[in-house]
């Protein structure tokens, strides 16, 4: 079963809503993930 | 499925689910006025800092001592500028970097000497296939390429082969 986690990161007055998936085996590394503009894509 | 630039994107979720279906901690998040976050677009100052605050998350918030970023298109000229933010930052996969679009400071940005890989389509008429090469040889060393053939700017049909190209790179360097 994966769970993935759902909240918003505090970046000063903005709240940014994100997803995290938190390996099992490695909790040392992590992928940040950062995706196009939402005008064009 | 969603379509648009939010972190539901197809390339954006193809990269998500690789790493995830490999046990690998991945993050992804809603640029300011993307979506449930809040705040307004701000053309990449703003956006530069969300960035920087998720990596700040990762450290502060999961422990996490390596971090590995991988931008899409617009994503990729922000997420790949925060490369010397901290020196936990191991590298970068960037995908159509739209340098034209996107002006010189973003591409001064994500110069680094850690290592990094540049994702194009050949019939990517954004982030234009024809300018590939000049702006790869701009950057240092060590870095890579790779080429996808048949895609354009948007990936559809290729979203799997480019997420596929991010995560044997992350498991070449990590």
């Amino acid at each position: 079963m994966v769970e993935i986690e759902s909240f918003f990161i505090d970046n000063e007055e903005i709240k940014l809503e994100a997803e995290f998936f938190q390996s099992s085996s490695d909790q040392t590394s992590a992928v940040l993930v950062c995706h196009p503009h939402p005008q064009i894509n | 499925m969603e379509f648009g630039g939010n972190m539901r994107n197809n390339v954006v979720s193809a990269v998500f689910n690789i790493f995830m279906s490999n046990d690998i901690s991945c993050l992804r998040f809603n640029f300011r006025a993307v979506g449930r976050s809040t705040g307004s677009h701000s053309s990449g100052r703003g956006e530069l800092s969300d960035a920087k605050a998720c990596i700040d998350f990762l450290i502060t918030n999961k422990q996490v001592e390596k971090i590995f970023i991988c931008g899409y298109s617009y994503g990729a000229a922000i997420g790949c500028s925060t490369v010397s933010h901290t020196e936990r930052i191991i590298g970068y996969a960037s995908i159509s970097f739209p340098w034209d679009f996107m002006g010189a400071k973003y591409k001064k940005l994500s110069q680094t000497d850690k290592p990094k890989l540049f994702i194009q389509g050949d019939r990517d008429d954004i982030a234009n296939f024809n300018k590939f090469q000049d702006h790869f040889e701009f950057y240092n060393n060590p870095k890579a390429f790779k080429i996808i053939e048949g895609a354009d700017h948007f990936y559809w049909g290729y979203d799997t082969q480019a997420a596929d190209e991010v995560f044997k790179f992350y498991q070449s360097i990590i």
